[in-house]
């Protein structure tokens, strides 16, 4: 996988999947749904964010439902999501969507919104462009890893023929 | 290895001698569970498996929608229900004969002591009263276990809450589980496993509530021993086939937390979240509410209408409260009508939906408005959860929320 470089949005502990992906979102048309993430704690944000940015959050990043809330960010244009924790279900749905979530314990006290941060896969780091600031990460098991770079567990299983028509 | 780690390495598709925190471990699943959310998923009424690997190792509950509240939840549902003919399968349990797929699935007998069960809901954690793993995934990884009846989990970190003592007769097992919360904060990628002299005190009603909610502070897993009173349970629903599981006799936790029961008192999760934001009852300003729900998998069940319906005995509901009560399955509801609590709850002016998740996702049945205020026995209280972003959502017991659906601000007694 790529190195990842973009502008950071930083959002506070325990944001959950029901602010990424609110109820609504279940019967909109696909290309309306991610301009509803954030909508209740941060009003106007989806419209502010540009393809590649990345999310920086604190702790028990993804608490909640097991609806679709990493695909509606990754569709939103972001590229990373990185935060002090992450709950177990967001990441297998990111891995599941191949959408690329990191565990960095530090990251919030590196960073400032607005903040340019490059991400290094092969030496599992991060730095800070904006103050030069490194942490280095433990990067995710490379079994994950490979289900994010086909392109997440429903690429896989179509390209294996283990999917049918439609409903 | 503790009752987790014992759990995965007897489903490991690998032979494997141990397993331990850290580990990566590539499991058969014995039951997959599908609800009608799939449905409001496209890529899977798009795109669904061809074939699942054992029919008769898949359910299909219908819960979450229950009647569909517009014509697109209708349309969509319709198009999931071709599945169950598609597939054959035999464990389908539609409007008017299931529930919420957490309690239909221990009613059922889908939950044996030492299984292994995948469900798409976030609240699949519930299982753990069952001396069973399981976890919340989402619609892609079901289709992939639908396909090979095969997924993955990172084990992790085991940590041990002791309960002990017995539980004082004003507090609810929610207050439990807030307690819980209070005391270890949110765990990501954490296990919790229960011990403790208290245990054999617990209801299986407790232990689900308990379990459930464990989701709430984002566990992987939260598993409960095999004694009597799980026994019990699965004799009357005549399942004798399993194998329940014990920790080893050296097992190493990780942390180690003790509750003392009797020492829990009503408590509330104050509006937006649970972590960090949990009350003792006695504790909270006058606050007046327009909205009460009691249901859902956490606290739809028997006991719970039980203790509304014995607050609610000649009492009314405030007029300006709209208190909505909504038993967890079929079963729990005729049970609740023979034994007259529903009779009492409908009497009071509290309004008694169909089984269903209804209100708790905000989906239906109870949505809210701007500007509510609400108490309610339900899972989450995050904004917008019950509908309206503008709400605010306090999380309580069945029992507190009825005291407060008849006084009209929060309260944990009727004599306060
Ligand atoms: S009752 Fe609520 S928490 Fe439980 S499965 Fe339904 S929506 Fe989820």
């Amino acid at each position: 996988m790529n190195n990842i470089e973009g502008k950071i949005w930083l959002f506070g502990d325990d944001i959950n999947t029901d602010l990424m992906y609110p109820q609504v979102c279940y019967t909109l048309k696909e290309e309306e749904k991610p301009f509803y993430a954030m909508s209740a704690n941060r009003p106007g944000w989806s419209k502010m964010v540009n393809h590649g940015d990345i999310i920086v959050a604190g702790r028990n990043f993804g608490t909640g439902s097991s609806r679709p809330a990493a695909d509606n960010i990754k569709n939103l244009g972001i590229s990373c999501v990185i935060a002090e924790s992450i709950n177990g279900l967001f990441l297998r749905n990111s891995v599941n969507s191949g959408f690329l979530a990191l565990t960095v314990p530090g990251i919030v006290d590196a960073v400032d919104e607005g903040d340019l941060l490059y991400i290094d896969l092969k030496n599992n780091t991060v730095i800070n462009k904006s103050n030069n600031k490194k942490i280095n990460f433990k990067p995710l098991p490379q079994f994950l890893m490979d289900i994010i770079e086909n392109g997440g567990i429903i690429n896989i299983l179509r390209n294996k023929g283990l999917l049918g028509w439609p409903l | 290895m503790n009752i987790i780690e014992k759990i995965l390495r007897n489903h490991s598709v690998e032979d494997i001698p141990e397993v331990s925190p850290g580990d990566i471990v590539t499991v058969n699943v014995d039951r997959a569970i599908i609800t009608d959310m799939a449905a409001l998923h496209p890529e899977f009424i798009n795109e669904p498996p061809v074939k699942p690997f054992d029919n008769n190792k898949i359910a299909v509950i219908f819960d979450h929608f229950v009647p569909p509240p517009n014509i697109e939840i209708s349309n969509r549902i319709n198009r999931l229900r071709k599945l169950v003919d598609l597939w054959n399968i035999r464990d389908f349990y539609d409007a008017g004969r299931g529930g919420i797929s957490h309690v239909i699935a221990a009613e059922k007998g889908f939950l044996k002591p030492g299984s292994l069960i995948a469900n798409t809901d976030s609240h699949t954690i519930a299982v753990g009263a069952f001396n069973t793993v399981g976890r919340g995934l989402g619609t892609p990884e079901i289709m992939n276990i639908i396909a090979t009846g095969k997924t993955w989990f990172v084990t992790g970190d085991t940590i041990r809450v002791d309960l002990n003592g017995n539980m004082n007769s004003n507090a609810s097992y929610r207050d439990v589980f807030f307690n819980i919360a209070g005391t270890t904060g949110d765990i990501p990628n954490n296990n919790i496993e229960f011990h403790g002299d208290g245990i054999k005190h617990i209801t299986m009603d407790g232990r689900s509530s308990i379990s459930t909610m464990c989701a709430e502070i984002s566990a992987e897993f939260s598993v409960f021993p095999y004694d009597g009173v799980l026994k019990n349970y699965m004799d009357n629903i005549n399942i004798y086939d399993y194998k329940a599981i014990e920790p080893d006799n050296n097992t190493h936790y990780y942390k180690t937390y003790d509750i003392d029961l009797n020492k829990i008192e009503p408590m509330i999760a104050l509006p937006d979240r649970i972590i960090n934001n949990i009350k003792p009852v006695s504790e909270i300003n006058k606050t007046e509410i327009s909205v009460a729900v009691v249901g859902s998998c956490a606290n739809g069940r028997l006991s719970d209408l039980r203790d509304v319906s014995s607050v609610l005995k000649n009492h009314r509901v405030s007029r300006n409260v709209r208190f909505i009560v909504t038993p967890a399955s079929q079963e729990i509801y005729n049970e609740a009508l023979r034994l007259g609590y529903i009779d009492t709850i409908i009497k009071s002016d509290a309004l008694v939906t169909n089984p269903t998740c209804g209100a708790c996702l905000g989906g239906h049945m109870g949505v809210v408005g701007d500007g509510d205020t609400v108490i309610s026995s339900t899972t989450r209280n995050f904004k917008g959860r019950m509908g309206s972003s503008r709400a605010n959502i306090y999380l309580a017991s069945a029992k507190t929320v009825a005291a407060s659906a008849v006084k009209g601000y929060i309260s944990g007694d009727l004599s306060e």
